[in-house]
């Protein structure tokens, strides 16, 4: 009993890097109707940015956040002027998508320039601190992330509920062409939920580079768990990015405890397809978001 | 002329190689009802969009209270007062209908004035404030019309440009959107009316512009051309219905 409970809680702070990579991911698809692929190589750049500063400068992971997650906005709203406004613009949702592609290779190769191919993790001195009760050890920095994902998820939530450039953004993903006709700067807007999107990038870098050992290949894979995450919890819904990712977590966990470490990718991709074919609006999302033709 | 708030001056508008409006001219009287009238594809949307900024013309000017339009973003222009209600409404469905209107007064002016904005939207259309806090979509096609042209009240107009406001409404609801749409032209605000339902559109208006592949055809009171035989023929149909 108490080992599936220990599973369980090990899937949940396993998916909560999902989560957040998710939550980035839907914001991103909202306004610029592109899987952005390119989410899981900034999650790692960011990752590498919380390393060095660790390294060179001895700042603490977490206090790091308060730098990296305000640099990687204005590396969001840089990244989308210089390479996306004009393709966002376009009808073909093929050229964003390359572009992407595009910027998730040259990231990949410009941090294996910079940090070479050697996997980095930080030794924190607290990276052993647990929590025990009735038998489950949970790990003080994992649980932290758990906290990263549900604060990034409210925080999300508020923006898009109960601020002015908020309610813009869920009316762009609706209806671009309808807030431009109000007056509503909608480049602007796309700007600023894609810049949130790569903040989130930056927090989950942050939590990234206090559990994980990475190198420069892990984007892609990570993206990918992003992509599955988003289409478990559905589109267009925070809390079911982030539940999807949570979900992911689980799954793979279990999937690793009953069947062997060997199939979890195999039961996660097997799990997405399915819902894909059955429920392609996913378990949270909303209903009727993906129409039918 | 009287006071023009709006002149269109022998404006050019293509798509690509395909040419939408030859040298289109227009005047809308501060205060009046104008409405444009004509049969699908005549360009009339494509007028309603080049005025709004959405569309680039390839050539003509756009004079609103004499200053020209033609390089200001729509952004700029609907700061200035001129804001479209378009074709099919485009409301945010999944948004309530408060936040719908909140978003007609996104721009700095119109938001100093929002409280007395939302008031006057609530008097006109009383509906909508019982309706405040649910989704959008889920209002009838009436009612969405009238969040439609509340949405666009918001936003403090001097000019409203409303496009098919009738479009797959009954004759009643249509009846009730017309006089909505006189009673806020009675409160000062101009309106350019794009119809399909001829008959009505040319009783409501002062004066009226018909319009044919793109050109500009007849013009006149609505009076005239409701009295006028080939506009009878054309458009308005035996018993005056719809086309």
């Amino acid at each position: 009993m108490s080992s599936l409970v220990q599973i369980l809680i090990n899937g949940l702070l396993l998916g909560s890097m999902y989560g957040i990579a998710a939550i980035g991911l839907s914001l991103i698809f909202g306004t610029m109707r592109i899987i952005f692929i390119a989410q899981g190589t900034m999650i790692v750049f960011f990752a590498y940015l919380t390393y060095w500063s660790f390294v060179k400068a001895g700042i603490d992971p977490y206090l790091s956040l308060l730098t990296v997650v305000p640099f990687a906005f204005v590396v969001g709203l840089g990244l989308f002027y210089l390479l996306f406004r004009k393709a966002a613009a376009l009808e073909d949702r093929n050229v964003s998508l390359l572009l992407a592609v595009g910027l998730m290779y040259l990231v990949d190769n410009l941090i294996l320039r910079v940090w070479s191919a050697t996997p980095r993790g930080l030794d924190i001195s607290y990276s052993g601190a647990m929590i025990v009760a009735w038998g489950i050890r949970v790990s003080w920095l994992r649980l932290a992330l758990l906290g990263l994902a549900f604060g990034s998820a409210v925080v999300v939530f508020v923006f898009l509920k109960k601020t002015r450039v908020g309610t813009a953004v869920r009316a762009a993903s609706e209806d671009m062409e309808a807030t431009t006709i109000l007056g509503i700067n909608s480049v602007w807007v796309c700007a600023i939920s894609f810049a949130i999107g790569i903040a989130l990038a930056g927090v989950a870098g942050v939590g990234m580079a206090t559990v994980y050992s990475f190198d420069y290949q892990f984007g892609f894979t990570f993206a990918i768990k992003a992509l599955v995450a988003l289409a478990l919890g559905g589109m267009g819904n925070v809390f079911g990015a982030l539940a999807g990712g949570l979900l992911l977590g689980v799954i793979e966990n279990l999937a690793a405890y009953y069947i062997g470490i060997a199939w979890i990718e195999v039961a996660s991709y097997g799990i997405f397809m399915l819902v894909l074919i059955f429920l392609p609006q996913g378990l949270f999302g909303r209903r009727g978001l993906v129409k039918k033709v | 002329m009287a006071n023009q708030l709006l002149e269109v001056k022998e404006l050019s508008v293509a798509y690509g190689d395909v040419r939408a409006l030859w040298d289109v001219s227009l005047e809308v009287e501060e205060g009046s009802i104008v409405a444009l009238v004509g049969a699908n594809g005549a360009g009339k949307t494509t007028l309603l969009k080049t005025i709004s900024g959405l569309l680039h013309p390839i050539h003509g000017h756009i004079l609103f209270e004499g200053e020209d339009l033609v390089q200001l973003n729509t952004k700029h222009r609907v700061a200035k007062g001129i804001v479209m209600v378009p074709e099919g409404r485009r409301l945010f469905q999944a948004l309530t209908v408060l936040e719908n209107l909140r978003l007609g007064a996104y721009l700095p002016k119109a938001r100093a004035d929002y409280d007395d904005s939302l008031e006057r939207v609530f008097t006109l259309f009383p509906v909508l404030k019982d309706r405040m806090n649910g989704k959008a979509g889920l209002m009838s096609g009436g009612e969405q019309q009238m969040l439609a042209i509340g949405r666009a009240v918001m936003a403090r107009p001097r000019l409203v440009m409303i496009d098919e406001a009738s479009l797959g409404l009954s004759p009643i609801l249509t009846r009730t959107i017309f006089e909505l749409i006189v009673a806020l032209n009675v409160q000062g605000t101009t309106v350019l009316l794009v119809e399909q339902n001829i008959h009505m559109a040319l009783k409501i208006c002062s004066k009226a512009y018909v319009m044919k592949t793109g050109h500009i055809v007849l013009s006149g009171t609505g009076e005239e051309l409701l009295a006028d035989a080939d506009v009878r023929k054309a458009y308005v149909g035996e018993r005056g219905s719809r086309l």
